[in-house]
């Protein structure tokens, strides 16, 4: 008999790794540092062994950061030279940050288009331009779940684009290799389209949340205009090598989608809540609203008008608001303590060009977030990157805005196993395919991926940015 | 799986549950086949399953059974709140207009194949009986994925209001 369960010992290393900074006096790190280290080391170790559950993480962490580090907690009621505390109400904001509260909006939108199948029916009218040739219908597949995973959670739109792709999928040859192809591309496609907005996955909530707390606020509509169209480069991509690895040997693939827009009027309300979001958050460089603001719109009004009930907002995925809030939280924490600047400045950056920090953090990210989720990948990355900058360690010309967007978006860059991602593993489970024929195809993009960040980041980002 | 979904065949004639069996193969990595040949052994093999922490899934049973009828036997783990989730399947060319009413009234009973049945029609309803049960009992949808009806399960994740993380 084992004397320690996997998870048993996770927690074990993860405690002992907490407490071993309380007994430890590092030069150059102030007291609250060591606490701030504490903390991060109890959460990375839980993050990525995953002992409890991710959010559950994150709420320890809030926890003892208003009990360890907070100015009405425990151990630093006082102001010092080295430590200025945070109120607790910082860390416990982060729960109110804007970008949370786009995410409600989201999550609600989103909620009430699966109720009245908007997400099918307009999956039905997107797909009829592309034909029945299975290159146009594979584009037009990925090309829709891009499109919606951008707005709802790739998860979700993953398994709704599951119920258009297993009825083809039945009826192709055993042997086509289209088969393999149609199953990885809607995955591909979601996590690649979540990219595109910033409500699209969390880590983009991830790389918002931080750069808020830096006073750095990005719009909706600058987000898009910077992410979109790498999302359609590596879309494009992802397209031709899915063609090129498993080709279709059919000629035409049976598409035949029934089913109509539902027409009461609970149901012609939230398209048009649904449409007005999406245009005002779209729209947000010319209207000048933030898109935060703006989330409050579906909130209220579906609320309003009993679509959303009581047992929809019980029913809100508010494990992934604690989650991302989890993580601001810890770079707060980890920035004012000084302990990120410590982590940063213990190796000399400015022997580095930018090139290759922008392909190591990126690299890093996509390798972290094959094996990790990609939100605890991005939230144990960025505050390493906000120190970088905002230390000045890394020299003239490390933009903070640049490096998270590199972190940000490398993040969603990894589908080479089924446990990268909820979208992968809905489509391995389906049986079609193998771990090697994903991991080949998700090694493909991966690369390709790096290099168009890297590219992204060179000569597309300076510019919008500047 | 810490715990396994049994299909319970009660069947006296050894012949038809052999057919039974071999129809059920493709089920088995994920649901384990018991038979029984009677009732009293039925609910043996359900005691011992259940005591074991596992579920039963799914009970094809017979009706004309020495001792005990399949409808009786039917009616009385309906009553059992553990094997009232069962789904429950009458395969039988002998149960009379009543018996098949009580089936239906009392045991709610799920569907009633009449013998003979085709090997695609009792996979159907296998299928479809198990995934509706898997929909209403479990946590892990995505294990059973490719196994039962993959659209029907992906359309529940859809309405889950599943998430990335």
């Amino acid at each position: 008999m084992k004397a320690f369960s996997k998870d048993a010992l996770a927690i074990i290393i993860g405690v002992i790794g907490f407490i071993i900074p309380f007994f430890l006096s590092i030069p150059g790190l102030s007291e609250a540092g060591h606490v701030a280290l504490s903390i991060f080391i109890i959460a990375a170790v839980f993050w990525m062994l995953e002992p409890v559950p991710i959010y559950a993480t994150s709420m320890l962490v809030i926890l003892l950061q208003v009990f360890f580090l907070s100015k009405q907690g425990v151990l630093f009621p006082e102001v010092s030279a080295e430590y200025a505390p945070n109120a607790y109400t910082d860390f416990i904001g982060t729960l109110a940050n804007p970008i949370i509260i786009l995410f409600l909006g989201g999550f609600v939108l989103a909620d009430a288009a699966v109720k009245f199948d908007l997400d099918k029916n307009l999956t039905r009218i997107l797909l009829k331009p592309f034909g029945s040739k299975p290159k146009f219908i594979i584009l037009g597949l990925m090309i829709v779940t891009g499109l919606l995973s951008a707005f709802m959670s790739n998860t979700a739109t993953t398994a709704m684009m599951m119920t258009v792709i297993l009825p083809i999928i039945a009826k192709t040859d055993i042997d086509d290799p289209m088969r393999i192809g149609l199953a990885l591309s809607i995955p591909f496609a979601a996590n690649i389209g979540g990219i595109a907005t910033p409500i699209g996955t969390p880590p983009n909530a991830v790389v918002i949340g931080a750069l808020s707390t830096q006073g750095i606020d990005i719009a909706f509509t600058e987000w898009m205009v910077l992410a979109a169209p790498l999302v359609l480069i590596v879309l494009g991509f992802s397209w031709l090598i899915l063609l090129w690895m498993f080709k279709p040997k059919t000629n035409s693939v049976p598409m035949d989608l029934k089913g109509s827009f539902q027409k009461n009027k609970s149901a012609v309300l939230v398209y048009l809540v649904f449409a007005v979001t999406v245009v005002l958050w779209i729209t947000e460089s010319l209207h000048g609203v933030g898109s935060s603001i703006i989330a409050l719109i579906p909130v209220a009004v579906l609320s309003l008008t009993g679509i959303l009930d009581k047992d929809g907002i019980r029913q809100l995925p508010w494990e992934v608001l604690w989650l991302v809030a989890g993580g601001i939280s810890l770079g707060i924490s980890m920035e004012s303590t000084g302990l990120a600047e410590w982590i940063v400045t213990s190796i000399e950056w400015s022997s580095f060009s930018t090139l290759f920090m922008i392909i190591g953090f990126s690299l890093v990210a996509i390798v972290m977030s094959n094996f990790l989720s990609n939100t605890v990948s991005a939230t144990l990355l960025i505050p390493l990157a906000v120190s970088l900058a905002t230390s000045g360690v890394a020299g003239e010309g490390f933009s903070l805005i640049l490096i998270s967007l590199v972190i940000g978006v490398s993040a969603s860059m990894a589908m080479m196993l089924p446990i990268s991602t909820p979208p992968n593993a809905i489509a391995m489970s389906t049986g079609t395919l193998k771990t090697k024929h994903m991991t080949r195809a998700g090694l493909a993009i991966g690369l390709f991926g790096l290099l168009m960040v890297t590219l992204y980041a060179l000569f597309y980002w300076p510019l919008i940015l500047n | 799986m810490d715990h396994k979904i049994y299909i319970l065949i009660v069947e006296d004639e050894l012949e038809v549950m052999d057919a039974l069996v071999k129809d059920l193969e493709k089920f088995e990595t994920f649901f384990p086949v018991e038979t029984a040949n009677d009732a009293t052994e039925a609910e043996e093999v359900i005691d011992y399953i259940l005591d074991h922490d596992h579920k039963i899934g799914l009970i094809l049973c017979d009706h004309v059974l020495p001792g005990k009828n399949g409808v009786d036997l039917l009616i009385e783990l309906q009553q059992n709140p553990k094997t009232a989730i069962s789904k429950k399947v009458l395969v039988t060319g002998q149960a009379g207009h009543e018996d098949t009413i009580m089936a239906i009234n009392k045991a709610d009973l799920d569907h009633y194949i009449a013998k003979p049945w085709t090997e695609d029609e009792l996979e159907k309803v296998v299928r479809d009986e198990l995934t509706d049960y898997v929909l209403s009992n479990e946590d892990n949808l995505l294990y059973y994925m490719q196994v039962l009806d993959a659209e029907k399960i992906s359309d529940a994740m859809r309405k889950n209001k599943m998430t990335d993380h």
